[in-house]
């Protein structure tokens, strides 16, 4: 076999390496740019049927770039729906639910990670089999119980339940936390560090990760809830975002140029969010998905 | 690092006592609403004898959606109108989004609690929950009457009861593009189209060219054009499937949808699926002009005129010759049985539903009213297309005859093979007969089932 490799001709290739690495990156650009021009399609679309007049949005052939372009529609939704109000009260609910699961969440992830206590498989087991349970078969005695708190048409059932930590997130920590080393927790205990000392200075500094995960997918969560926003609130006044664009359908049409002019806008904080978690949120998942 | 002496076992008590705390800081919220007991029929139990003589202003909720016929303003304007007339009942009306609003009353019913005192009745299912306003009724001689007969009988009871009244009136109707068919050169249909005819039409008002189909298609079995053919789902005992189901009038009506899927002049049914948006009716694209004639209603009507764009309306196709049919409709408005205040949302319910209301919102909104002597005033009456629309009303309604006060759904089950295969090309014209035919024991079973189950 030595033999034999030795007489093989050597094969000078086609290309010197720097073209091959130019033509490998082309095409990945290439591919790419056409998966995020796929992706990017709806978003366009969206852009475009906001500009429109309402009936122009299904004519044929379809125009992508309308002419005249009705910009008044972006004035027309506030007109028509508080959206501002709408807003306003929608970032109550995401702060709100955001300080809850991140008061909760650790603090139920790193005991269930880290303490010994009796039946806490038992209990882990049961509250990862609440992700199971329908939101259907809970949705009635749960406005049941908030109903006799008396709390239906206030922010409390929309807010109160992210301070009990959203089983999907404790999870995830759970996970994150049981792969980092025990030597740190021992190393601490022996600095004298207590149970608190541990979890807020040891091991919530070391995960960002999952903690940026569970701040963007609470945001995006509470931002796009539509069921419990309008099982709970009966004053118009108290409406999120989501309801104010469900104003837009109407009992026999949509209007689809509003209602799309009003979910660019609704939609643009999202992005925003994105923007700015994205390198963390991606390495989160990637790092607790690896670990875990 | 700052010496922390927290035990694991501390960590658990503060941790179990922070959960305890905010459990009770929940508990402990100011002014808990009244408990209310789950649908509690103590209004039903007990039949007012007299209208008691109102202490102090009493405070009712009324859940509402806004519509093309009644927007949020001129519902708004209705409380307003509601509150000067008189000085013993508040409204608190919350104008929710339509689509969402089935959930939210369903919940409310299912849980027996904080549902309106007054709002919608649109679906059967909800009609258990309703206050029986038959003693109402009667002890205040509220006339029925009133209400356009085939309105009133078929959309308010239930279990022999009234249990609703019927707000507005509403119905389906073909409407057709004036600007497609000119453009055509294809004559407007007659006001009561013939079925073999209307093929005929749609074939030449279909241009693929320009993604424009002729018409679109029915929506589902035994509506009024099965009914325009004769067709029933049984007899009309209630009691027998054979013969009727698979009677030449359903054979007629089905064979009809073949040759309309065959035209090849109509969205498929992904197409709607796709394009249709609404399951009211295909409106965007008859709108946009891709439908030349699309079975809509008196809500599409009303948003047509509002663009401008020139239409007409004519009745759904039959065979010349038959008695018409009209899908129509009545939105059931009623009171929540376990409304804390009956007699206070039984004032208001005979405000919005009885003639001032309706009259208020036909002339602050679009409602059509169901009461005949308000549905007379209606200030456009003399436009063509709403002259037509009235026309339409008086047709015999499907509900008269489809609607028994059993569930129709599994009869319509065992033909829903054949519906889909028609639509989807996939059966030929003489196997329909024997499709029905070896559907009947299906639908005989599903007839008798639904029948015992309530109490027949």
């Amino acid at each position: 076999m030595t033999t034999a490799a030795h007489e093989a001709p050597i094969r000078t290739p086609l290309l010197s390496r720097r073209w091959r690495l130019f033509l490998g990156h082309s095409l990945a650009y290439l591919v790419m740019s056409a998966l995020a021009f796929v992706f990017m399609v709806p978003l366009f679309w969206m852009l475009s049927t906001s500009l429109k007049s309402r009936w122009e949005v299904f004519a044929w052939p379809p125009q992508w770039i309308p002419v005249p372009a009705h910009w008044e529609n972006f004035r027309l939704i506030f007109e028509r729906v508080p959206l501002w109000r709408y807003a306003g009260n929608t970032v109550i609910l995401v702060i709100g639910n955001l300080i809850g699961q991140l008061f909760a969440v650790p603090l139920v992830a790193y005991a269930f990670a880290r303490l010994r206590f009796p039946g806490r498989n038992t209990l882990f087991f049961l509250m990862i089999a609440t992700m199971m349970i329908p939101y259907q078969v809970t949705m009635i005695p749960l406005f049941t119980i908030f109903q006799r708190l008396g709390l239906v048409n206030t922010y409390v059932p929309l807010i109160l339940p992210a301070f009990f930590g959203g089983p999907f997130f404790i999870f995830l920590m759970h996970q994150y936390i049981k792969t980092l080393p025990r030597d740190l927790d021992d190393a601490a205990r022996i600095d004298g560090a207590g149970t608190w000392a541990i979890l807020y200075q040891i091991i919530l500094p070391l995960c960002r990760p999952p903690m940026t995960i569970v701040v963007v997918y609470t945001f995006w969560f509470t931002w796009n809830d539509f069921l419990h926003p309008l099982i709970y609130l009966n004053d118009i006044s108290k409406f999120t975002i989501q309801l104010g664009l469900a104003m837009f359908r109407g009992r026999f049409d949509v209007e689809w140029n509003l209602l799309m002019a009003a979910t660019l806008l609704a939609v643009l904080p999202l992005l925003i969010v994105y923007f700015f978690a994205q390198r963390h949120l991606i390495g989160g998942i990637a790092s607790v998905g690896l670990k875990g | 690092m700052q010496p922390k002496k927290a035990t694991r076992r501390e960590f658990l008590r503060m941790s179990g006592l922070a959960v305890a705390g905010m459990a009770m800081a929940t508990c402990a919220q100011p002014a808990p609403a009244p408990i209310q007991a789950p649908a509690a029929p103590a209004a039903t139990s007990v039949p007012p004898t007299a209208a008691p003589a109102v202490k102090k202003p009493v405070t009712i909720q009324w859940w509402t959606v806004p519509s093309e016929e009644f927007s949020e303003e001129a519902q708004r304007k209705l409380v307003d109108a509601f509150h000067a007339a008189q000085n013993d009942v508040r409204v608190e009306i919350s104008v929710l989004p339509e689509n969402g609003f089935s959930e939210k009353m369903t919940t409310t019913l299912g849980a027996g609690e904080g549902a309106p005192d007054v709002s919608f009745f649109w679906t059967d299912a909800w009609l258990p929950q309703a206050l029986d306003l038959a003693p109402w009724i009667a002890r205040d001689k509220f006339d029925t009457g009133q209400y356009i007969k085939g309105f009133f009988d078929t959309h308010s009871q239930y279990k022999g009861t009234t249990v609703t009244l019927p707000l507005g009136v509403g119905a389906n109707f073909v409407m057709y593009n004036v600007k497609v068919f000119d453009e055509a050169k294809v004559p407007y249909p007659d006001m009561s189209p013939d079925a073999t005819e209307w093929l005929q039409m749609i074939v030449k008002l279909n241009d693929p060219a320009k993604k424009r189909w002729g018409g679109d298609r029915p929506r589902g079995p035994y509506r009024a054009i099965w009914l325009n053919f004769g067709a029933r789902m049984y007899s009309d005992d209630g009691k027998t499937v054979e013969g009727y189901l698979n009677g030449p009038g359903s054979v007629a009506a089905y064979e009809w949808l073949w040759d309309l899927v065959q035209t090849n002049a109509t969205p498929t049914p992904a197409d709607i699926e796709l394009l249709g948006t609404q399951g009211t009716g295909p409106v965007d694209l008859f709108m946009a002009g891709r439908l030349a004639t699309a079975t809509l209603n008196q809500g599409h009507m009303l948003n047509a005129m509002k663009a401008g764009l020139p239409f007409g309306i004519v009745r759904e196709p039959g065979p010349t010759g038959k008695p018409r049919h009209v899908n129509s409709w009545s939105l059931a408005v009623g009171i929540w049985k376990g409304t804390k205040e009956p007699e206070a949302a039984w004032t208001f319910l005979k405000f919005w539903a009885g003639p001032e209301g309706q009259k208020f919102l036909m002339e602050n909104g679009n409602l059509f009213p169901s009461i005949r002597s308000v549905l007379n005033q209606y200030p456009k009456a003399d436009l063509p297309h709403v002259k037509a629309f009235f026309q339409i009303l008086e047709d015999n309604p499907v509900r008269a005859i489809t609607v028994r006060g059993w569930s129709n759904s599994g009869i319509l089950n065992a033909v829903k093979d054949l519906w889909d295969n028609i639509n989807l090309g996939k059966i030929k014209r003489e196997e329909i007969k024997p499709a029905l035919d070896k559907a009947v024991p299906a639908a005989q079973k599903a007839l008798d089932e639904a029948r015992a189950k309530v109490g027949l």
